[in-house]
Parts: C-alpha cells; sequence; structure tokens
C-alpha cells in the first residue's frame, strides 16, 4: 500500500486489521466504557480524541488485554479473543497462547516510555524478538540496528533509557515495538510526558510510519497530528464514540458540537 | 598482657578455619538466595494460600534465635523415628549439613523479605511494557522483573552476607570447627582468651572487609543504569 488513507476510490478496501465491537468496562461502580465499537483497515491511521476519563486509554489496552473488557470482542488481524467469565464473573482470556500471539502482533508505545531501565536501548529492542518470537539473535540485532536508524538513534544503541531524554527514549520504545513486526501500533498519548521542545521528534517518526502505511491507533492530545496525519479521528466522550470521521469532517464545521467545545477547550 | 608470639601462632591455627566459615556461609546464601526468591515470589504472587505459607515460614525462621533453630535441627530432628530412617538421615546426622540446614532456612526468611521489596519496588511500566510484549508472567519474571528487583536488592543483601559470615560462629556450638570453634578450643587448651579471640575477630573482619569490597563491584557491574555518566560499550565504537 502507497499512502496512509485505506479508503482508495472505486479498489476494493484493505481488510480490517483491527475490530472492536461494543466494549464494556467497568472498575466497580464506574462504568468506563459503555459499548465501543470501533473499526480500523489495514494502513489507516485513527487517531482517538477525548478529554481526559473518556476511556480513550481503557480502550487502547483493552485491545492488548493490557485491561480485559467485561463484554465485546477484540479481532486483530482477523482472529478473535477467546473471553469467558471466571467462577468469580470476571471475564479473563480462555487461551494464554492467543494472548501471547495478539501481544506479538500488536506493538505498544506507552505515554511513560516505560523502557526496561537496566538494558540498553539495543537489548531493549532485540529483548522480545530474541525471548517470545523466538527469532535468531544475529538478525533480530540487524533488524533493530536499522528501526534504530530509522528513528534516529543508532548513535544511542549502547546508552541506557536512564541516560536519553524524553524525546529518544520514546523514539527507542517506537523501535522496540515496531521491532515484533507488529500488524497494529498502538499509541497511549506517546508525547504527552515530553517537553514541548521533544515533542515535534517523537510525531516525525510516527509520521514518517504513517507513510510507510503501518495501521496505527493514537491516542493523542495532539490536533495537528489528528488532522494532518490521521485517516480518520474519532471522539469519545464519556466512554462512547461521540463521534467518527475524516479529520476534513471533525475539524471542518460539520463536526459535533461537543467535539467543537473540546477542541476550543 | 598481650603475647603477639603466640597470637601469630593463633591466627596460623584460626587459619584452617576459614574455609570451613565460608563454605557454610557461601552455601547457606546460595541455596538460601533460591529459597527466597521461592518465598519473595510467593509473597507477591496475589495467590492468598501461597503468601499466607510465605508468611509464616517468616515469622517462624525470622522471630526466633538462630541458635534455637540449630538446636532443634541437629538434637531435635534425630528423636523423630520417621528422620532417622528417610533418605535424608545420612546427611541430617552430620552436624555439618545441620548447621547449612539451618543457616539456610535462617537467611531465606531474611532474604525473602528484601527480595520482596526489591521486586515491589519494580516500575509498574516496565513490567505492563513486558506483557504487552508478549512476555508469559515467568518469562516476565525471569528477564524483567527479578533482574530489576536484584539490583535493587543488593545493598541490603550485602547485609545479609555479612551477617551469614558472622553468623555461622554458631556452628562451633555443634562441634563444627570452623574459626569460633577452633578458637574456643584454643582458649580452653590455653586460656589466653585475648589473643585468641582477638585474632578470630580480626579474621571475620578481615573476611567481612573483603566481601564488602565484591559486593560493591558487583553492584557497580551490575548496575551501569544508574551511574550518573553514560557508559558506552567499548566494542562498536560509536563513542559520543
Amino acid at each position: 500500500m502507497s499512502g496512509a488513507a485505506g479508503e482508495d476510490a472505486g479498489g476494493v478496501p484493505p481488510p480490517i486489521a483491527l475490530r472492536l465491537e461494543d466494549l464494556h468496562k467497568s472498575y466497580g461502580p464506574l462504568e468506563v466504557l459503555k459499548g465501543i465499537s470501533l473499526t480500523a483497515r489495514e494502513g489507516e491511521v485513527v487517531s482517538v480524541l477525548g478529554a481526559s476519563g473518556s476511556g480513550k486509554s481503557t480502550m487502547l489496552r483493552c485491545i492488548n488485554l493490557l485491561e480485559v473488557p467485561d463484554s465485546g470482542t477484540i479481532t486483530v488481524a482477523g482472529e478473535t479473543v477467546r473471553l469467558a467469565r471466571n467462577r468469580r464473573g470476571e471475564t479473563r482470556p480462555v487461551e494464554p497462547a492467543q494472548v501471547v500471539r495478539l501481544r506479538s502482533r500488536v506493538g505498544m508505545v506507552f505515554q511513560s516510555f516505560n523502557l526496561w531501565s537496566h538494558k540498553t536501548v539495543l537489548e531493549n529492542v532485540i529483548e522480545a524478538p530474541i525471548h517470545v518470537q523466538k527469532r535468531p539473535r544475529a538478525d533480530c540485532t540487524a533488524e533493530a540496528e536499522a528501526l534504530l536508524a530509522k528513528v534516529g538513534i543508532a548513535e544511542k544503541r549502547n546508552h541506557y533509557p536512564a541516560h536519553l531524554s524524553g524525546g529518544q527514549q520514546q523514539r527507542a520504545a517506537i523501535a522496540r515495538a515496531l521491532a515484533m513486526r507488529p500488524a497494529l501500533l498502538l499509541f497511549d498519548e506517546p508525547t504527552s510526558a515530553l517537553d514541548p521542545e521533544l515533542v515535534g521528534e517523537v510525531l516525525r517518526v510516527m509520521r514518517a510510519l504513517a507513510d510507510e502505511g503501518r495501521t496505527m491507533l493514537v491516542v493523542t492530545h495532539e490536533m495537528g497530528f489528528a488532522r494532518e496525519v490521521s485517516s480518520r479521528v474519532v471522539f469519545l466522550h464519556q466512554g462512547v464514540v461521540e463521534a467518527e470521521g475524516t479529520p476534513d469532517e471533525f475539524f471542518g464545521t460539520r463536526g459535533s458540537e461537543r467535539f467543537r467545545r473540546f477542541v476550543a477547550g | 598482657m598481650i603475647d603477639l608470639a603466640f597470637m601469630s601462632e593463633a591466627w596460623g591455627k584460626l587459619l584452617a578455619g576459614v574455609p570451613l566459615t565460608l563454605q557454610l556461609a557461601l552455601l547457606a546464601t546460595a541455596l538460601g538466595g533460591a529459597l527466597a526468591v521461592a518465598l519473595a515470589a510467593m509473597r507477591v504472587s496475589g495467590i492468598a494460600a501461597l503468601d499466607a505459607a510465605a508468611r509464616f515460614y517468616v515469622f517462624a525462621f525470622r522471630g526466633s534465635p538462630l541458635l534455637v533453630q540449630i538446636f532443634l535441627i541437629y538434637y531435635g530432628l534425630g528423636q523423630f523415628r520417621a528422620v532417622r530412617l528417610s533418605f535424608l538421615w545420612p546427611f541430617l546426622r552430620e552436624p555439618y549439613w545441620c548447621a547449612v540446614l539451618a543457616l539456610t532456612l535462617n537467611t531465606a526468611a531474611y532474604a525473602s523479605e528484601i527480595i520482596r521489596g526489591g521486586l515491589l519496588s519494580v516500575p509498574r511500566g516496565e513490567i505492563e511494557a513486558a506483557r504487552a510484549c508478549g512476555m508469559s508472567r515467568s518469562l516476565a519474571f525471569r528477564r524483567i522483573i527479578l533482574p530489576l528487583a536484584l539490583r535493587q536488592a543488593l545493598p541490603a543483601y550485602g547485609n545479609e552476607l555479612i551477617l551469614m559470615v558472622k553468623a555461622t560462629s554458631l556452628a562451633s556450638i555443634i562441634t563444627l570447627m570452623e574459626i569460633t570453634g577452633i578458637a574456643a578450643k584454643l582458649v580452653s587448651d590455653t586460656y589466653r582468651v585475648i589473643e585468641v579471640f582477638v585474632a578470630a575477630g580480626a579474621l571475620y573482619l578481615a573476611i567481612n572487609f573483603a566481601l564488602t569490597r565484591i559486593v560493591m563491584a558487583v553492584e557497580y557491574w551490575l548496575t551501569p543504569h544508574l551511574r550518573p555518566v553514560p557508559v558506552i560499550a567499548l566494542d562498536t565504537g560509536d563513542a559520543g
């Protein structure tokens, strides 16, 4: 695929990379997700916007089962996660091997980077490919070097995370996610923990990934990124999808009233 | 008056006990360390029965004197017919293995609390990143959580090592001729308490001095990420 957007006019639409259907999630009496459905086709970049507490991060974390939804279905690259209730009434994945498979297909980039502090940048990137995917070390290292060059921190490969700036750490974390050769990339507010002057370098990397045709789901407060890079924007409000559309629809005059108020602050 | 010539003679005799002292300390620390990791993992497992069992273990072995534990194991276990008939009897009738067992069980209780503290200090985000990469619980524990926890626990563990070296002196009570055992015998032969025990004390000091240095070196080697100045591996030649 050449472009970022996956809806070439007239052609067959690309296959569905991610489908969420009717996700519900509560923490005690607090209902965070109240029936979220969302579809992302291969090559799409979907920006997820919304105020804090709207359920954006929870939704994202449900996709790779860092949180297990109470009900609803999650389908990644055609495979639906099998969930069932245990005796205490909690929903849990049925098959651990499926969870591992799912997670190695879904790369995740966290707000606070979460690099492993006792490993160098290179070791962070090759860790999961070697130990989870059981690929040969030499291949993983070569691929990791290429990924680090791509995100612009090849010369930092033998540094420890604590010795990097936030922007460099986040780019290393992106390389770590890419090293799994994921079918889908999740970004959980990737620039929110960064000093303002470091936001640009991370967004540039993300933009380059979008241009490559990567499928990405990005929870963000960066309106510029949502507007210019995404193929679609989803606006969450109090646990439901309040509005959904192309950036033009969204940031134009036809957007939802609530969204305009949200953007206006 | 201190007889220096006798003291150096005593020193020479005490040196013969150093290997046994070191053996008891190192063997108990190694076995106890492994047991401690298991106990600490039980404490943080979130499984109530495992947690309670580990808690009780720590309560019992941390709360009672090591000497009492040594007596119970050395003099007590042999009273049970089942123990005398079991395959363990060839070990348990030896004072050496009784001392190793008591020291192991004792240090495991203390060390498990040290390691538990280390486990609790591992940042949640780094554990979550491991899960997000598809690591199973055991893989994440082995590759990410335990290495981070041990690095955190190392300074406190160094303390426990020193305590263990000193605790081996109690093994002399059950006839083992380690440093203190030899010292006690020398004293009963010669009645020169000061010379013998000053020499014995100096030996323990020397051992613990070396041990402290080794722990410091290991700590330095394991924590390049905590040092202020970036350290760059030499093999790639990309020093920046």
